[in-house]
């Protein structure tokens, strides 16, 4: 199984922490968070990516622990027993 | 007034020893606003041996509802000016040193602090503080937009950095929303945070706590 934590602001517009896939060969972080919300029905991508399916800057996309813009972005794969977050962070101070 | 008796009530909880560690360290604090005033006040009342304070800002009006060592008066003036004298004022005993600057690419944190706060509210001088840090330096990150907030351990050289964590984040444009209830619980956790690095066992090391103010919702994650 494939772990997804939602943190912040994503939590309270997904209504739960978290949510666990089956993994599926082959599969990047992008198309692992689109299958995600196929599944659950609600809306979220819009919040993470622009119309061209790049991120958008503001949330933290995390892949066992690394930000993605340091693996290979939305094209980072995922595999069984992986822990993607996502965490837009409080900027001011 | 002998410090067993002006601490007495922390000595209590927390021990002599550690009321000695608290009196013997030295804090840096990075950013004088919403996190930073109350942060440093904290350390300041508990004791803390030396405090470097870093900042370039004027006190605002806008200021004023979370900035808790400004007031009305004090609009105009330099916040570094200001804090240090409201902070003298709470404890003499303190050794408060100023660094009125901009923090930026040339910032080098002196060579006597290990224990740094990040209390700014801006990327860009967030990963030119951690730049300008020793190897081995503890970093307490604080932030907050909304009623949303985190704080963050990372120790340089040893953690990820912060520009690896954050990069891809935006800083938002325009005012970001803060209020003072949110940014004085946010400035409590780093305080609490400061005290653990300061008896040698922060409990945030790469580890994000997370804090919702909205719903009272407390998590983490780790980095």
């Amino acid at each position: 199984m494939i772990k997804v934590q939602f943190y912040s602001l994503i939590r309270i517009l997904l209504k739960q922490e978290k949510l666990e896939l089956s993994a599926c060969e082959n599969e990047n972080v992008g198309q692992l968070l689109q299958r995600l919300q196929r599944q659950i029905a609600t809306p979220f991508l819009h919040k993470l990516l622009d119309k061209k399916g790049e991120p958008i800057l503001g949330t933290i996309i995390m892949v066992n622990r690394r930000n993605i813009h340091h693996l290979e972005k939305l094209e980072t794969p995922v595999a069984d027993s992986d822990v993607v977050a996502l965490f837009p962070p409080g900027a001011g101070g | 007034m002998p410090s067993t008796e002006r601490y007495n009530r922390q000595i209590l909880h927390w021990g002599k020893e550690r009321q000695q560690q608290v009196e013997a360290a030295t804090v840096l604090i990075a950013g004088v606003g919403g996190l930073g005033a109350t942060a440093s006040q904290l350390l300041v009342r508990a004791g803390i041996g030396k405090l470097y304070l870093v900042d370039d800002g004027l006190v605002n009006w806008p200021d004023l509802n979370r900035q808790l060592l400004y007031n009305e008066t004090d609009i105009g003036q330099t916040k570094l000016e200001v804090a240090k004298q409201r902070l003298q004022q709470i404890n003499n005993n303190v050794k408060i040193e100023l660094l009125q600057k901009h923090i930026d690419h040339s910032f080098q944190a002196p060579t006597d602090v290990s224990i740094i706060a990040d209390c700014l509210d801006n990327y860009s001088s967030r990963f030119d503080l951690e730049t300008g840090l020793a190897a081995g330096s503890f970093l307490i990150h604080g932030g907050i937009e909304g009623d949303q907030g985190q704080v963050l351990t990372l120790q340089k050289g040893k953690s990820q950095g912060l520009t690896e964590i954050f990069t891809g984040t935006r800083q938002p444009q325009g005012n970001i929303p803060v209020t003072g209830a949110g940014a004085t619980i946010i400035a409590g956790f780093m305080a609490n945070e400061l005290f653990n690095t300061i008896f040698g066992q922060p409990q945030l090391l790469n580890r994000f706590l997370i804090v919702g103010l909205g719903d009272l919702h407390l998590t983490f994650l780790d980095v």
